[in-house]
């Protein structure tokens, strides 16, 4: 060994020790580990609005760290007693900060009290209407109150609301509205034949905190375990934030789980065949495994916190990490007794530096688009893939001095008989015929092709747990939180008033029957406008005590209520500020996202399932009103960049062409080209004929397919020359590098993601399309570079 | 309080409620009041509150129909026909044209609630109140108290007297406040008119 290589290599053992260690302290040194299952993070800013990102924010997290439960048992009696014992288990147990099951005692005048000061300001939409038409009548209207069927007086007294303004008005809180009724205590509905039982835990920490995650979970199946033994019959259904990020962790965990061990496992029992001895192959995985680590350790440094999908896209990224080995590997198979360890590296450097250039290129491509999630990829794959290679020129030559056995017989054999045959039916013209003929047999796929841009690709949701948030939004009138109104004003005031705008809309939809409802903060704390407007519709009643005295004498009230009632004029006009601090308004403050430099916003929810062109045409036109869809944005984003990733390829391959003209000449370059081309028409084709609807991520792992290819081609056109001698050595080479990227990415084919899904059956189509076609790329026979 | 609304109905409506009651007179006098597919009354409803110092009578007609609902028909002091239906409570004009009136989703609400006890399920009201029968099967009183806190809180009792019909209700607030209701003239209702059809959503 020369003391160079020798330092070279000592140096680099260093650093890659080194970089090891940073890595484990940034992964296992500071307390909770830096992994990121908050879905919400992956997916990019949609919104030009930052108030509108800072609202989808709030949103998610207003709900993010509770848990909502519904017992349900057909058994009354049963149900209750279930839903106070979950109450009081997971009341007692540290994982969850607070948990509502039996409700505080209240009774019904603390609820009407405080908004009797402004009973002169506040008018139901029904009230309003008939007080401003013309043939008002105070008289009938007061008649139809005292004699309204069966009951009166249940809410506001008689002597507080004769004419049951405030009371029609407090019908119309979404307290008032609420499909869950208190009753013993509890929140209950009964749907079917059953009885329905809210509880609401919060978490004691962040629902995508690993150590809060387990806890809460844990807390939650024994207590469900226990309420299903002690009362037969109980069903427990559940949503919350914390269940989607454990089922995502579990299926990351799984993923990284099959696809690292599988791949792992695969690539050493094709290596041991090929090379014929143990050392190679713990040398390949050594200097895989420094890509790796440092692909970790860079993508911390960076992003703080690495999510699920890097390390599943990481796991994969072992047998495309592996080729630089494998090549150097080959070439020392392939020399024999003539074996020079720095000699070899000097023959296989330009392949490996090649191949690194256009990988780097093809994830520097995929590292534009603004996801975060796959900025981290593309970091992640860039520095793996550098400093593999950079672990096989500077590490493994010191490794290497001695020579080795040749490669396995038989599976040269093979690759010799495979690439004769492609060769001879590329060669020449011969080769553009082929090529056409192909084309033909794909344009039928290409015609099939269609596309997907749901947002669901990027996030499983267990069908499970949607199924059960879909039946809990029904029983208790929760809305979905992913689709909300965003309203915007200058002031207070005017946000208000841009509210009710919309909700005179939306009121409209929900007595057409094309939405259930909503919740707004105008309805419960209306502009000082409308408020005004409601209190001069009262005036022309009480400006004149007189004529509404003897009405109400008539209607033989008696004089000291009269006297109470009419002093209460005019009152006060409620303001929303002062709403907002009533325990009343705990459960809606959220909605109310504050006054900035920039004006003030309010969040408008409608309620229940609508369709979206609904909705957005009832924010159309309003002034500072928006709909904020964050899953169709998402989807439409999706959307764009699958239409910019086809020209993108383009772009990619007339890059690629600059590089190869200048190594193989302007004239061979076409051909060089031409497997990982081929390879992408088939692959599209292949997609088509499947039946697969084209997404972003299809068109993200074409783009490694052509880097891929063009590797393969890079490494047969850089090698041959040097192993004239062994005929179908280095296509084996070559084959080898594709198997095992074909093990690790095809193993993605079966990820529980759909986005990793689609990526790596592409790859999987992809690089066995380019392997088989590589050969033509030499079948002209010519002369090395 | 549309549990309340909801009892009435059920009292009323009552034959279908096929489950045990928690006595035999209970069930006896079901029963017989499901004998009747469509009832026609004339009532009179007196109403005392604490803020009145004389009480509030109304008069008028009722129409019960088992499933569908009712017509309560203010002759006097005021006409009005309010349509108490199933699926919403509504303001029926001079056409038979049902108007609905606020508080949809809570009506809706209530139809399904009061749906679920039409099939057979008398559940809801023992599961809202402690129900006692007296009296004969010809001459009959159901006193109904609030089981729940923040409704016994405001509500003291429900007391129905009958016979083959329901004769009386008696309402009990807490607050002072009393509504009594008489029927007379109690009779199977016949056909009904096609505006009596209409307002209650009827074919």
């Amino acid at each position: 060994m020369t003391p160079r290589l020798g330092l070279r290599a000592g140096l680099f053992a260093v650093a890659a020790l080194l970089l090891a260690a940073l890595g484990a302290y940034l992964l296992f040194g500071r307390g909770r580990l830096p992994i990121q299952t908050d879905l919400l993070a992956m997916l990019p800013a949609t919104e030009q609005n930052p108030l509108a990102e800072t609202a989808v924010q709030r949103l998610a997290h207003a709900n993010g760290d509770r848990m909502v439960l519904v017992v349900e048992n057909a058994d009354d009696a049963r149900a209750k007693a279930a839903a106070r014992a979950l109450g009081k288990a997971l009341a007692h147990d540290k994982a969850f900060a607070s948990v509502l099951a039996e409700l505080p005692p209240f009774d019904l005048g603390q609820v009407t009290a405080p908004y009797l000061p402004h009973r002169f300001w506040l008018l139901a939409g029904a009230d309003r209407a008939a007080l401003a038409a013309s043939g008002f009548d105070p008289a009938q209207a007061l008649a139809q109150r005292l004699n309204a069927p069966f009951l009166d007086g249940v809410g506001t007294t008689l002597a507080d609301d004769p004419f049951g303004w405030l009371q029609h008005w407090l019908d119309r809180q979404p307290w008032s509205r609420s499909p869950l009724l208190p009753e013993d205590d509890l929140l209950v509905a009964h749907h079917g034949d059953a009885t329905q039982v809210l509880v609401t835990a919060t978490l004691a920490g962040s629902s995508y905190d690993d150590a809060v995650q387990r806890h809460a979970l844990a807390a939650l199946d024994g207590a469900e375990r226990a309420i299903r033994h002690d009362y037969p019959g109980t069903r427990l259904l559940r949503t919350g934030a914390v269940f989607y990020a454990a089922a995502a962790r579990a299926g990351a965990e799984r993923d990284v789980h099959m696809v690292g061990w599988i791949s792992t496992a695969g690539i050493a029992l094709l290596l041991l065949g090929m090379f014929r001895s143990p050392g190679p192959l713990l040398l390949a995985f050594l200097s895989t495994a420094v890509g790796v680590v440092a692909a970790t350790t860079v993508s911390l440094l960076v992003f703080g916190r690495i999510y699920l999908l890097t390390l599943v896209f990481g796991a994969a990224l072992l047998g495309e990490a592996v080729d630089y080995s494998i090549q150097y590997l080959a070439a020392r198979a392939n020399a024999g007794p003539r074996w020079q360890a720095a000699g070899g590296l000097r023959q296989v450097r330009p392949a490996l530096l090649l191949a690194l250039a256009t990988s780097l290129l093809g994830y520097a491509l995929l590292g534009l688009v603004p996801f975060p999630a796959l900025r981290q990829m593309a970091v992640f794959a860039m520095t793996g893939m550098l400093a593999a290679c950079l672990g096989v020129c500077w590490l493994l030559p010191a490794l290497l001095q001695r020579p080795a056995k040749p490669l396995s017989a038989a599976p040269v054999r093979w690759a010799r008989a495979l690439q004769h045959g492609v060769g001879r039916l590329a060669h020449g013209r011969r080769g553009a015929v082929a090529a056409l003929l192909l084309v033909l047999l794909a344009v039928p796929g290409w015609w099939r092709l269609g596309h997907d841009d749901d947002v669901h690709l990027l996030i499983a949701q267990p069908a499970g747990l949607l199924s059960q948030e879909a039946r809990i939004r029904e029983l208790t009138g929760l809305g979905n939180g992913s689709q909300f109104f965003l309203v915007q004003g200058a002031d207070t005031e005017q946000t208000l008033q841009r509210e009710e705008a919309l909700e005179q809309r939306l009121q409209a939809l929900v007595a057409h029957g094309k939405l259930q409802d909503w919740i707004g903060l105008a309805g419960m704390a209306p502009s000082l406008t409308r408020q005004r407007a409601d209190h001069a519709l009262l005036a022309p009643l009480l400006d004149h005590p007189e004529r509404t005295r003897a009405l109400l004498a008539g209607a033989g009230f008696r004089a000291g209520a009269i006297d109470a009632w009419l002093a209460a004029w005019p009152g006060t006009p409620l303001q929303l500020q002062d709403w907002l601090k009533t325990p009343l308004a705990t459960p809606f403050r959220y909605l109310w996202l504050g006054c900035g430099s920039h004006g003030c916003g309010s969040i408008v929810l409608p309620q229940g399932a609508a369709d979206d062109a609904v909705l957005a045409g009832a924010a159309a036109g309003l002034p500072g009103v928006q709909l904020v869809d964050k899953p169709a944005s998402v989807s439409a984003l999706f959307g764009r960049y699958r239409r910019y990733a086809s020209v993108w390829l383009l772009a990619a391959v007339l890059l690629i062409v600059p590089v190869f003209g200048w190594r193989y000449g302007w004239r061979r370059a076409p051909r060089v080209l031409a497997p990982p081309v081929l390879g992408i028409a088939l692959t599209l084709a292949a997609l088509g004929y499947l039946g697969q609807p084209l997404t972003l991520f299809h068109w993200m792992a074409l783009m490694l397919v052509l880097g891929v290819g063009a590797n393969y081609a890079v490494f047969l056109h850089e090698g041959e020359p040097h192993t004239a001698d062994k005929p179908g050595a280095m296509y084996a080479s070559v084959l080898l590098s594709a198997l095992t990227a074909l093990l690790s990415f095809g193993l993605l084919s079966l990820a529980s993601l759909p986005a990793l899904r689609d990526f790596g059956l592409t790859l999987l189509l992809g690089i066995a399309f380019t392997a088989v076609l590589v050969p033509a790329s030499r079948a002209d026979g010519g002369d090395s570079p | 309080m549309r549990r309340l609304m909801i009892l009435l109905l059920l009292c009323l409506a009552a034959p279908l409620a096929r489950a045990q009651a928690d006595s035999a007179l209970l069930h006896d006098v079901l029963a017989r009041l499901g004998r009747h597919a469509a009832v026609r009354a004339d009532f009179t409803q007196t109403r005392r509150n604490p803020a009145l110092d004389k009480p509030q009578v109304s008069e008028g007609r009722l129409l019960f129909v088992l499933g569908h609902g009712m017509l309560w028909q203010v002759v006097s002091p005021y006409p009005e026909t309010l349509a108490l239906t199933g699926s919403r409570s509504a303001r029926v004009d001079a056409d038979g044209q049902p108007h609905p009136v606020r508080g949809e989703r809570g009506v809706s609400q209530v139809a399904q609630m009061l749906q679920g006890m039409l099939g057979g399920h008398i559940d809801e009201a023992l599961r809202q109140f402690d129900v006692a029968a007296s009296g004969t099967a010809a001459h009959w009183t159901l006193r109904f108290v609030p089981k729940q806190a923040r409704v016994a809180r405001v509500l003291g009792s429900i007391e129905l007297q009958g016979d083959d019909y329901l004769q009386a209700i008696a309402i009990r607030m807490r607050d002072g406040g009393a509504t009594d209701i008489r029927f007379a003239h109690t009779r199977d209702a016949g056909p009904l008119s096609a505006l009596e059809k209409r307002a209650l959503g009827l074919p």
